[in-house]
């Protein structure tokens, strides 16, 4: 079979008409609009910021993603990233450096003990996913506001590594001019593409992909659809640590209220990044460009003059449009396939 | 050498006993089918052997070591891959990813998606060349996922491969290949046991086939021995003894239409379907199981909103988009799976019987209960409903009870047409004498017209007046007074003489 | 047999419904008892119908729930709250603390409520959206509605005193409100028990094929119980504006999450069907006592929401894990 020009060309538009490419098309025609109302926009500086503004979102898409994959969705990922940045900022001692090394450990300790009650409740416990993580977001948020009542917390000058490599007064000058080249919030975010990336080639990636597509098939084909369940919540954590560790290096301290109003963001930023809110389809990767996609659209809100009042407003109109064009075509992709015979 | 024997093999649902004596062998290296008629154990037997179900009694050796599996994969795991109909392919992964499913190989945690490719390339050049391996299940049609069902059994290297009616999707020249890589497969070592219900798919293909009727093993033919001879086997699969029709009562149906449907079609499950329904008559819908029954039933109450016909209630038109319209018309439904369909489980029996009035234009706002209640006591007394009272679950009563609710609702309807999809369908034989008896009634009375389906062809055989015989969604055939006996009835369900 | 078994006998053979009526039940004692024990003065007469008084605003929120849970489909309404506040930030400047423009305020509620209900139930109904993410993001749509009219302008006016007397005010030791329970406690158990569209509405929670197939417009019949709940929804900020005497932006957003907790601890079925309103109100009462209690115990904010939290999580295991489907 040689290349055929005929066949690269239907193959070239079968790719075009795909959604993610569409998703693309989408990002590319946001950051012109960004760039056409900030002047400086593409500025080391500008995007610099830019990115670490963006940063939590695209973290907890990422993770959210997964978890959405595999056939659930997390309502707790907001209060339980105020948590981990509760956790973190209550271990850490600001006079003993060491200290930041003891509240990573307890921090991720404490994200793996969410990530398997979470998934306990969905993949073992068979309770729907929406109020499952809803009963255990209130147990996150008040755990966190056991540790901190009052947004504070002490932490270690280092930490400041995990926002912006030039904050850390103690860096020395090599890692300084590393991190003025390589922003801190790349890092991590390159970090969490890693660990999905090498996920993926496992079998508990593909698994996840098979159980969120049809939970009856693969669990006929002998996976263990309660393990994988589990795996995903667990995986959402560590996503949800890393964006916890880059909060605490921003802002040096934790607040039980941080991640209210991430976690139908992160959902959105997934679903508008191609991820099916029914499971088994979308890619990782792609709920990362939904969250550029979401926080560039808030940005040209916020840069295109519209009064912050109407803020909220038209960003709940567009969380709407996003999911509702999604699903629409979800429903028409699958309402085709089960005509061909099954009559579902 | 016998791969595999089972011997004496029962199994009950409910009160239905599927298998009484259930005797089967297979061979290393030939090709058994398995024949019989709807409900006659073939498939039950199969499914035990492959571990979906556990049998009551009896003993299963295979490889000469008893055997008793309690999942699929545990018969899996010892070399027995059964594909079914209903598809378990994960609709989101490709065609390669669905066949190395469960059993992926890989170095370490990681996947080895090249070998995997190559292995799934290998099988399905054999079985389908030219399909795509890198393809979303989602994206290919029914034959082509039946392909890469039996692709996947196969990928497990199994020594018994149990396909189960595999061609029903396929079309003539998939299914030649099919053989092809089956014989291929036979030539190997592999024991195959093979069902179809097209009878010349199964004489071209088998070395040997077992004959099921009424849950036990009625006889079996090896075709290098014995000869191919279609008469015989469906000889065997009817039984030669003659049931004497039951004297139908004698209410000739009038020369009046009920209701005339012309062209209905819908998605590939019903082609161009054309009948007149005669006022007082029991028109029967026979077949092979899966021929398009039970949708022409529910596409006539209205449930398909896309379906595509001309029908005609009473000399008026409706239009079936809606099981409003249906009912508004006379136009009833008794759906098939009680369940699922039919019944809230949980709810009480006088829930459950007014239930249809809901949706009816023109109820008052607030149910009138005392009215609603004594229609509910007229409807249990004229089918003899066994229920305590009105007010107990429907679920803690019998079968035969629950279903006659399900056509208890309809009784304060003014009913034209009444469908009835398989109303016998799980029910002990006392209680489906008991059901047809009271439909009976109700047609010799109030001159309703019945279309009726049913699984088991004695009920045809005993209820209708006339039978129409559906094959692949289009009505192949209309049987008439004597005509309608079970020997014709498998005959042209089967084609014979045909192909 | 001895006792016990006999008791559990029948314990086990009561319907689902009454045994989570049961439970509920006893669980409101245990709390009262166990918060006697612990902190003095728990169980007086006073305490008991504050609790009560202020369950009853999560109890009427939780009707919205149950009625939108009762159809199925996942059913569920995140917007009551800010639906709420948003009528009562509307309709504050309307009364302006008279009498007299009342009923154009109680015309304005039930318009708030008729929009923002057609609005989920149709993307829920109809266009097939989770109602969880229709109904957040109309949240979000109403919270920004709310944000722009208070850019503008102040948010003014006080209430009917008519309003307050029966939001507020007692009558005796009773507070008036629960009067208002008491009326729509059996107006609902008879709507939902004994009127076509109840019925339609559990049929179609419980089997929605079934329901289908014997007539029942399904969608239509699920857009509807949208509608109500944004009617409903729209009412209570009335009677919250009533209750506090001036309208702010987070009126009714904390009500969100206790109505459902409510709603499910007093039986309603997530998955539809089922659903009792004494069983809600229960549910409102149990959780109001169980907030009392973390706070008076002395656990603070903190508590509250951890508690609220494992004691949800440990009843859905209770109630859904008797339905474990693959």
């Amino acid at each position: 079979m040689g290349k055929d020009p005929k066949k690269a060309w239907a193959a070239t538009r079968k790719y075009l008409a795909k959604p993610e490419f569409s998703t693309l098309l989408i990002l590319v025609a946001m950051l012109a609009l960004a760039a056409f109302l900030q002047r400086n926009f593409f500025e080391a500086k500008s995007l610099n910021r830019t990115l670490n503004a963006f940063t939590p979102l695209i973290l907890l898409a990422m993770g959210q993603a997964v978890v959405i994959i595999s056939g659930g969705l997390d309502l707790s990922a907001g209060t339980a990233l105020s948590l981990l940045t509760c956790v973190l900022t209550s271990v850490m001692r600001t006079a003993n450096p060491v200290s930041g090394v003891y509240a990573i450990v307890a921090a991720f300790a404490v994200a793996i003990v969410i990530g398997v009650v979470n998934g306990i409740g969905m993949g073992y416990l068979r309770i729907p996913s929406v109020i499952a993580t809803f009963a255990t977001s209130f147990m996150w948020l008040g755990a966190a506001l056991f540790l901190r009542p009052t947004p504070g917390g002490q932490s270690v000058p280092w930490f400041k590594l995990f926002y912006d490599v030039k904050a850390y007064a103690g860096a020395p000058p090599a890692l300084k001019a590393f991190g003025s080249m390589v922003p801190s919030a790349l890092i991590l975010v390159l970090i969490g593409c890693l660990f999905w990336f090498v996920l993926s080639r496992t079998r508990t990636g593909r698994y996840i992909y098979a159980v969120g597509s049809n939970h009856t098939s693969a669990y006929e084909s002998g996976i263990n659809t309660a393990r994988i369940q589990l795996r995903a919540c667990v995986i959402n954590s560590v996503f949800i640590f890393l964006a916890a560790l880059f909060f605490v290096g921003q802002n040096q301290s934790g607040d039980a209220r941080m991640g209210d109003p991430l976690t139908l963001r992160a959902i959105a930023a997934a679903v508008v990044g191609g991820v099916a809110l029914s499971g088994g389809r979308g890619s990782v990767f792609f709920a990362l460009i939904g969250a550029l996609i979401l926080s560039l659209v808030n940005k040209i809100i916020f840069f295109a003059d519209i009064p912050y009042a109407y803020q909220t407003l038209v960003s709940g109109v567009i969380v709407i449009i996003a999911i509702a064009s999604s699903q629409a075509y979800t429903l028409y992709s699958r309402k085709s396939m089960n005509r061909r015979g099954r009559l579902a | 050498m016998k791969l595999l024997e089972a011997s004496g093999i029962r199994k009950c649902f409910g009160g239905v006993v599927a298998l009484s004596n259930g005797n089967f062998s297979c061979q290393a290296g030939r090709i058994t089918g398995l024949l019989g008629a709807n409900g006659s154990g073939k498939s039950t037997l199969s499914k035990i052997i492959a571990g979906v179900y556990r049998a009551d009694a009896g003993e299963i050796r295979f490889l000469d070591r008893l055997v008793q599996y309690k999942n699929p994969n545990e018969a899996r795991k010892d070399g027995i891959a059964m594909v079914f109909q209903n598809l378990s392919l994960v609709p989101d992964l490709r065609v390669w990813q669905n066949i190395v499913l469960g059993a992926e190989t890989g170095r370490g945690p990681f996947l080895d998606d090249r070998q995997a490719k190559r292995a799934s390339q290998e099988i399905l050049d054999q079985l389908l060349p030219g399909l795509d391996i890198h393809k979303l299940a989602c994206e290919l049609n029914p034959g082509e996922m039946q392909i890469v069902e039996i692709a996947k059994a196969i990928s497990a290297d199994p020594k018994l491969l149990i396909l189960d009616e595999p061609t029903a999707a396929l079309e003539k020249a998939e299914v030649r290949s099919l053989f092809r890589f089956m014989r291929l497969l036979a030539a190997r070592g592999v024991a195959i046991n093979f069902t179809s219900h097209r009878l010349w798919e199964v004489m071209e293909i088998c070395d040997e086939v077992t004959i099921f009727r009424n849950g036990e093993n009625v006889g079996s033919m090896d075709f290098a021995v014995d000869g191919r001879d279609p008469e015989k086997i469906v000889s065997h699969i009817t039984g030669i003894a003659q049931k004497a029709s039951a004297a139908k009562a004698s209410r000739p149906p009038s020369d009046e239409v009920a209701l005339k449907v012309k062209g209905l079609c819908y998605a590939d499950a019903l082609r161009d379907v054309s009948f007149e329904l005669r006022k007082g008559e029991i028109l029967g819908i026979g077949g092979l199981a899966g021929q398009g029954q039970h949708e022409l039933l529910l596409a006539l109450a209205g449930s398909y909103p896309g379906v595509d016909c001309l029908a005609e209630a009473d000399g008026k038109r409706v239009r079936l988009n809606k099981p409003a319209n249906a009912i508004r018309n006379g136009i009833l439904l008794v759906p098939g799976d009680r369940a699922l369909e039919g019944l809230f489980m949980k709810r009480s029996v006088f829930t459950n019987m007014i239930f249809p009035k809901l949706g009816l234009a023109g109820q008052p706002f607030f149910t009138p209960r005392k009215k609603y209640r004594e229609e509910c006591e007229t409807a249990i007394d004229v089918l003899s409903i066994k229920a305590h009272t009105l007010d107990m679950p429907v679920q803690a009563l019998s079968g035969g009870n629950q279903q006659k609710i399900v056509v208890g609702r309809w009784l304060s309807f003014d009913a034209k047409v009444l469908l009835l999809a398989d109303p016998a369908k799980g029910v002990d034989v006392g209680a489906k004498r008991d059901l047809y008896r009271s439909i009976a009634d109700q047609v010799r009375e109030k001159r309703v017209s019945v279309i009726l389906y049913a699984s088991d062809i004695e009920e045809l055989v005993e209820c209708c007046d006339r039978l129409l015989v559906m094959y692949e969604g289009e009505v192949i055939a209309t049987l008439e007074g004597d005509d309608i006996n079970e020997q014709k009835i498998i005959s042209t369900s089967m084609r014979v003489g045909q192909e | 047999m001895n006792g016990t078994s006999v008791a559990l006998a029948g314990f086990r053979g009561a319907a689902d419904k009454q045994k989570k009526l049961i439970i509920a039940f006893f669980l409101i004692v245990f709390l009262f008892v166990f918060g006697q024990l612990t902190v003095s003065n728990f169980l007086s007469f006073g305490q008991v119908l504050l609790t009560i008084k202020l369950a009853s605003f999560i109890a009427l929120f939780g009707l919205c729930q149950m009625v939108v849970m009762a159809g199925g489909g996942d059913g569920l309404d995140l917007s009551v709250g800010y639906t709420a506040t948003l009528t009562a930030v509307l309709t504050a400047s309307i009364m302006n603390g008279q009498n007299a423009n009342l009923w154009i305020a109680i015309l304005v509620a039930l318009a708030i409520g008729l929009l923002v209900g057609a609005a989920n139930g149709f993307l829920a109904a109809y266009v097939k959206l989770p109602p969880l993410i229709v109904t957040m993001s109309m949240s979000l749509i109403v919270q920004g509605g709310i944000n722009v009219y208070t850019a503008g302008a102040n948010i003014t006016g006080k209430p009917s005193p008519v309003l307050q007397t029966i939001a507020a005010k007692s009558t005796g030791i009773v507070p008036n409100i629960v009067f208002v329970l008491l009326i729509v406690a059996p107006v609902v158990t008879v709507v939902l028990s004994r009127t076509r569209w109840g019925l339609a509405l559990f049929g179609t929670g419980t089997n929605a094929r079934a329901a289908f197939l014997g007539g029942v417009p399904v969608k239509r019949v699920r857009f509807a119980s949208f509608v109500i709940s944004g009617l409903l929804a729209s009412l209570i900020g009335l009677l919250l504006l009533g209750n506090m005497g001036i309208a702010f932006k987070d009126m009714g957003s904390n009500y969100v999450m206790p109505s459902i907790a409510a709603a499910v601890v007093g039986g309603v079925s997530m998955s539809g069907g089922e659903g009792n309103y004494f069983g809600v109100i229960l549910g409102a009462i149990f959780l109001q006592t169980l907030t009392n209690l973390l706070v008076a115990i002395g656990w603070g904010d903190a508590g509250k929401w951890l508690g609220f939290g494992i004691v949800l999580f440990t009843l859905l295991i209770v109630y859904v894990s008797d339905r474990r489907v693959r």
